[in-house]
C-alpha cells in the first residue's frame, strides 16, 4: 500500500488509543475533560526527549511516556477531580493549557514553542496496529468487569454510586490515570509517527477534538468512540484540502449532533451482531434501547 | 439482652440557621423491623442521611452493632453493612435491571484490576457467581422476568422493588427504607408489605422504615419513632402512639384535638 | 512606585474588561446552569462589527460601537435559538449544551477566519491612546481611563437594569429557578434571549478594548478563556463575584508581566483557577449549592 493511505491508518490507531482513553473518562466515568492533549504532549515531549538525547530504545520509551503522563494526571487528579461537573471541564482546560505554556517555555529541556524535531521514525504499521489491539482489547476487558460497571455507576449518579459502597473518588482518580496512560502512549506513539512534535499540536483544539470524537461515537460506547475517531480522521484528511473550511465544518457538526441526536451515533451500544441485527430487525427492537423517562 | 444494631446518641445537625436534627436519640435490637415517622419536613431522611455518612454530624454520635461510625465516609459506611434506598428513587436508568443489581451484588465478589482487564483468572467464576446470585434476588423481587429491560422503562412500583432487590444484594444488617411506599396506592401498599415483612424474615435482617402510609408502618412496625421538627416527640409500639397527643397534634393541629 | 501605580492601572483597567465579558457569561451561567465556551464569539463579532463599521462610514466610534453592540446581542440571540433551544428543550443534561457552545465557538471563530483571513487588524485610532498624568502619581494612557470609566458605565447601566427594571426583576428570579419563574408567569424563552441579548452587547464592547489593546484577529475570542477563570474566582453565577474575579485576575496578569515576565502571565492566571478551584470551588462570593440527596 503507499505510504500516504498507510500513514492514514497509523494516524487512526493513534488516535483510536487516544480517543479510548478519553472515552473511558468522559463517556464511561462521566467527567468531561478539555485538556486531555496535554497528556498526549507529555507521553509525545518523554518520548523523544528519552529516544533523542539519551538513546533508549522507542518500546520502553513510549511505555514510560505513558507512565509518566498517568502519574502527573494521578498527582493532579486526587485534589482536582473532587469539583463535578463543569467545574472540573473548566479546570482541565486550565491544566491542558498550563501543560502547553510549560512546555512551551522550558527551551532549554523542549526547545520551546519551535518544537522538538529528529526523533526516530519508530512508529511503523506494526508497532501501531500491535499497540492498538492490546490496548483495545485491555479496555473492552475493563469495561465489561467489576471496573466497568463500577465507572458506570460514578457516572450515572455518584451519590448512589457511593451509596452502594463505591469509593466514587477513587474510580475517578484510576479512570483519568488510566486514560492519560492511554493518552500518553498515543501521544508517544504520534512522536514516533511524525518525527518532529510542537507543544501548539497538543492545544485546546486537539484536546476538543478528542472529546468531540467520543460524543459524537456516543458516550459509554467504545466501538462508538473508534468509530468516530475514525470518521473524524478521514474527513480531516479529505478536507486537507480546504483545510481552512475544515475547522468550520468540525464545528457545525458538533453542534449539529447535539441538537439532532446527542447521544452520538452508537448511543451507549456498542457494535456487536446483536446491535446490527437490531438495526434490521426494527419491530423486535428491544426496549433495551430506550432512554428512559429520566433522560440521563 | 442482644446488643444494639443501630444507636443514635444526643445526635443534631444544622444546616446554616436550621436546627434540622435536635438531640436524637434512640437504639434498634438486632432483628427489629422499626418505623420512622413525622410530618414533611421533620428530619427523617437527614437521620438516614446522617448514618450513612451523607452529611456530617455536628455533635454526638451514631453507633452501629457497637462500632462508632460517625467519622465514617459513607462508602465505609455500607461496607461496614448498611444499605438504603431512596425516596426518589437512585436507581441507573440506562442500565438493565440485572446490571443495577449486579452493580450492588459485586461488593462482595471481588477481583482485581489485573483480572478485570485481561478477564483472566477469577473474572469467570466470579463474574458468573455475581450474575447468579443476582438473578436470584431478582427472582425473590419477582423481576426476573424483566432482567435486560432498562431500568428507567419499568413501572413505577417495579422500580421500587428494583432499589430493594439491589440494596439486599449488597448483604447488609441494616437496612434503612426511606418511603417505599410513596405514590403507591393501598393495593400496592399490601403487596409491598408482604415483601418487605418477608424479607425481613428470611435475610434475619433489622429494618429500618421511613413513612407516611400508617396503613404500612401501624400494620407491619412493633417499633415506632416519631419526629417532629428536628426532634422526637414520641416511641413506642403502634398502640401507644395512636393514641400519642403529640403525634396527634403533630400530623393534624392544635385545633382538631381542642375540637 | 511609579511602575507599580503604572501596573496597578493597568491591571484594573485590563480587569475590567473582563470584567464585562465575564459578567455576560456569569449571567447566562446563572440562568441555564452551564459554561456557554461561545461567549468569545460574541466578543469578536464585537470587534468586527466595530471594525468594518468604522472603515466604512467614518470613524465614528459611538456609531460603529453601538451597531456592534446591537450586532452581537442579536447574534447571540440566534445562538441561542439555533443552537441551544432545541437542546435544552429536549434534555436536562448540561453536557450537551456545554459541547454545543465549544461547536458554536468554533464556527464563529471559523467564519471570520474563513470569509476575512485570519491576520491581526489594528482599529483606527479613534479611542485615545495618549498618555495622561495621573494625578501626578504616574503616567497611564488615556486609553487605560477610558476602558476602566466605560466598563464601570456599563457595570452600573447593568446593575439599574437588573434592580430597577420588570425584565431585570425576573432574571434574578429566574437566577434562583428558571422552572419556578417561568410559572410565575414569566415568559422563560423571552428571558433567555433577553440574557442573552445582554451577555453579548457587554462581550462587545469588550471586544473592542480588546480588539485595540491586542490588535483584531478572529481568536481573539480566546481571551474569553481568562474570562472564564475570572467568572471562577468570584464565584460562578455571581455578578459582583464576576466582576471581583476580573479585577483580581487583571491585577495579577500585570503584576506578573511588569515584575516578573510576561510569558508567565498566562501561567499565572491558570494557577489561580487550579488554586481557587481546589481551595473554595464555589469561588469568592459564590452560593455554595449542595445536592439534596
Amino acid at each position: 500500500m503507499s505510504g500516504y493511505v498507510e500513514g492514514i491508518i497509523i494516524l487512526l490507531f493513534i488516535n483510536g488509543i487516544a480517543a479510548m482513553g478519553v472515552s473511558l473518562l468522559t463517556g464511561f466515568t462521566g467527567v468531561f475533560t478539555l485538556g486531555h492533549a496535554g497528556y498526549m504532549a507529555i507521553g509525545a515531549y518523554s518520548a523523544a526527549i528519552m529516544t533523542v538525547r539519551y538513546g533508549i530504545h522507542w518500546l520502553p520509551a513510549i511505555l514510560a511516556g505513558g507512565i509518566i503522563a498517568m502519574v502527573v494526571a494521578y498527582l493532579i487528579g486526587v485534589p482536582t477531580l473532587r469539583l463535578m461537573g463543569d467545574y472540573y471541564a473548566i479546570a482541565s482546560i486550565g491544566l491542558g493549557e498550563s501543560i502547553r505554556l510549560i512546555l512551551e517555555n522550558w527551551q532549554s529541556f523542549t526547545r520551546g514553542a519551535r518544537g522538538y524535531p529528529g526523533i526516530d521514525n519508530y512508529t511503523n504499521l506494526p508497532v501501531a496496529v500491535t499497540f492498538f489491539v492490546i490496548m483495545a482489547l485491555l479496555m473492552f476487558f475493563l469495561i465489561r468487569s467489576n471496573f466497568g460497571r463500577a465507572f458506570k455507576a460514578c457516572r450515572d449518579d455518584y451519590v448512589a454510586a457511593s451509596l452502594l459502597g463505591f469509593n466514587t473518588a477513587r474510580y475517578r482518580v484510576l479512570s483519568l490515570s488510566i486514560s492519560a496512560f492511554y493518552c500518553g502512549v498515543a501521544g508517544a506513539l504520534m512522536a514516533g509517527f511524525l518525527t518532529f512534535i510542537q507543544p501548539v499540536m497538543f492545544d485546546l483544539n486537539k484536546s476538543t477534538e478528542l472529546t468531540a470524537v467520543v460524543v459524537f461515537g456516543g458516550l459509554g460506547s467504545l466501538s462508538g468512540s473508534l468509530i468516530g475517531t475514525a470518521v473524524i480522521t478521514l474527513v480531516t484528511e479529505l478536507f486537507r484540502p480546504i483545510s481552512q473550511y475544515r475547522m468550520l465544518i468540525y464545528g457545525a457538526v458538533m453542534v449539529i449532533i447535539m441538537v439532532v441526536r446527542p447521544e452520538g451515533i452508537m448511543g451507549q451500544h456498542e457494535l456487536s451482531p446483536r446491535f446490527i441485527r437490531s438495526l434490521f430487525n426494527r419491530k423486535d427492537r428491544s426496549p433495551r434501547t430506550a432512554e428512559g423517562g429520566d433522560g440521563r | 439482652m442482644s446488643e444494639a444494631v443501630l444507636k443514635l446518641d444526643h445526635v443534631n445537625k444544622y444546616f446554616g440557621g436550621v436546627h434540622a436534627v435536635q438531640d436524637m436519640s434512640f437504639s434498634l435490637e438486632k432483628g427489629e423491623l422499626a418505623g420512622l415517622i413525622g410530618p414533611n419536613g421533620a428530619g427523617k431522611t437527614t437521620i438516614f442521611n446522617l448514618i450513612t455518612g451523607v452529611y456530617d454530624v455536628d455533635s454526638g454520635s451514631i453507633l452501629f452493632c457497637g462500632e462508632d461510625i460517625t467519622p465514617y465516609k459513607t462508602y465505609e459506611v455500607i461496607r461496614k453493612g448498611i444499605a438504603r434506598t431512596f425516596q426518589n428513587l437512585r436507581l441507573f436508568p440506562r442500565s438493565t435491571v440485572l446490571e443495577n443489581v449486579m452493580t450492588a451484588c459485586q461488593q462482595h465478589y471481588q477481583y482485581g484490576f489485573f483480572e478485570a482487564a485481561t478477564h483472566l483468572g477469577r473474572w469467570k467464576s466470579l463474574e458468573k457467581s455475581i450474575r447468579d446470585q443476582s438473578m436470584a434476588l431478582l427472582e425473590r423481587v419477582g423481576l426476573d422476568s424483566l432482567a435486560e429491560q432498562a431500568a428507567g422503562t419499568l413501572p413505577y412500583g417495579h422500580q421500587r422493588r428494583l432499589e430493594i432487590a439491589r440494596a439486599l444484594s449488597l448483604q447488609p444488617r441494616l437496612l434503612l427504607l426511606d418511603e417505599p411506599a410513596a405514590g403507591m396506592n393501598p393495593d400496592e401498599v399490601q403487596e409491598l408489605n408482604g415483601l418487605i415483612t418477608s424479607i425481613h424474615r428470611d435475610f434475619d435482617l433489622t429494618i429500618l422504615v421511613i413513612e407516611h402510609h400508617m396503613e404500612l408502618v401501624m400494620e407491619i412496625c412493633p417499633h415506632i419513632i416519631c419526629m417532629n421538627f428536628g426532634a422526637k416527640i414520641a416511641e413506642g409500639d403502634p398502640d401507644h402512639i395512636q393514641n400519642h397527643p403529640e403525634i396527634l397534634k403533630a400530623y393534624l393541629g392544635e385545633e382538631v384535638l381542642e375540637a | 512606585m511609579d511602575t507599580l501605580i503604572q501596573q496597578i492601572i493597568n491591571g484594573l483597567s485590563l480587569g475590567s474588561v473582563y470584567a464585562l465579558i465575564a459578567v455576560g457569561y456569569s449571567l447566562v451561567y446563572s440562568i441555564l446552569l452551564f459554561s456557554n465556551f461561545a461567549h468569545g464569539g460574541f466578543l469578536v463579532i464585537g470587534g468586527y462589527i466595530c471594525y468594518y463599521t468604522l472603515a466604512a462610514m467614518g470613524h465614528n466610534i459611538w456609531l460603529s460601537g453601538l451597531l456592534a453592540m446591537v450586532g452581537a446581542g442579536v447574534v447571540a440571540i440566534l445562538v441561542e435559538r439555533l443552537a441551544y433551544k432545541p437542546i435544552r428543550e429536549r434534555t436536562n443534561v448540561t453536557l450537551y449544551l456545554l459541547i454545543a457552545s465549544m461547536g458554536m465557538s468554533i464556527v464563529i471563530e471559523n467564519i471570520f477566519v474563513v470569509t476575512v483571513g485570519g491576520r491581526f487588524r489594528a482599529l483606527p485610532p479613534v479611542i485615545p491612546t495618549d498618555p495622561v498624568n495621573f494625578f501626578g502619581l504616574a503616567t497611564t494612557s488615556a486609553f487605560d481611563l477610558l476602558s476602566l470609566g466605560m466598563a464601570v458605565l456599563f457595570l452600573t447601566a447593568l446593575q439599574l437594569f437588573l434592580s430597577k427594571t420588570k425584565w431585570g426583576l425576573a432574571i434574578r428570579a429566574a437566577s434562583y429557578d428558571l422552572r419556578t419563574s417561568g410559572l410565575m408567569g414569566v415568559n422563560v424563552n423571552r428571558l433567555i434571549s433577553i440574557v442573552f441579548f445582554v451577555a453579548g452587547l457587554l462581550a462587545a464592547v469588550g471586544g473592542i478594548f480588546l480588539s485595540v489593546r491586542y490588535t483584531l484577529y478572529p481568536q481573539l475570542g480566546f481571551i474569553t478563556i481568562k474570562a472564564f477563570v475570572a467568572a471562577v474566582i468570584g464565584g460562578l453565577g455571581s455578578l459582583p463575584g464576576a466582576v471581583l474575579g476580573s479585577l483580581i485576575l487583571g491585577l495579577a496578569e500585570m503584576l506578573t508581566a511588569g515584575f516578573i515576565s510576561s510569558q508567565m502571565r498566562d501561567l499565572v492566571v491558570f494557577g489561580m483557577l487550579v488554586l481557587t478551584l481546589l481551595w473554595r470551588p464555589s469561588g469568592l462570593l459564590g452560593k455554595q449549592v449542595s445536592e439534596k440527596v
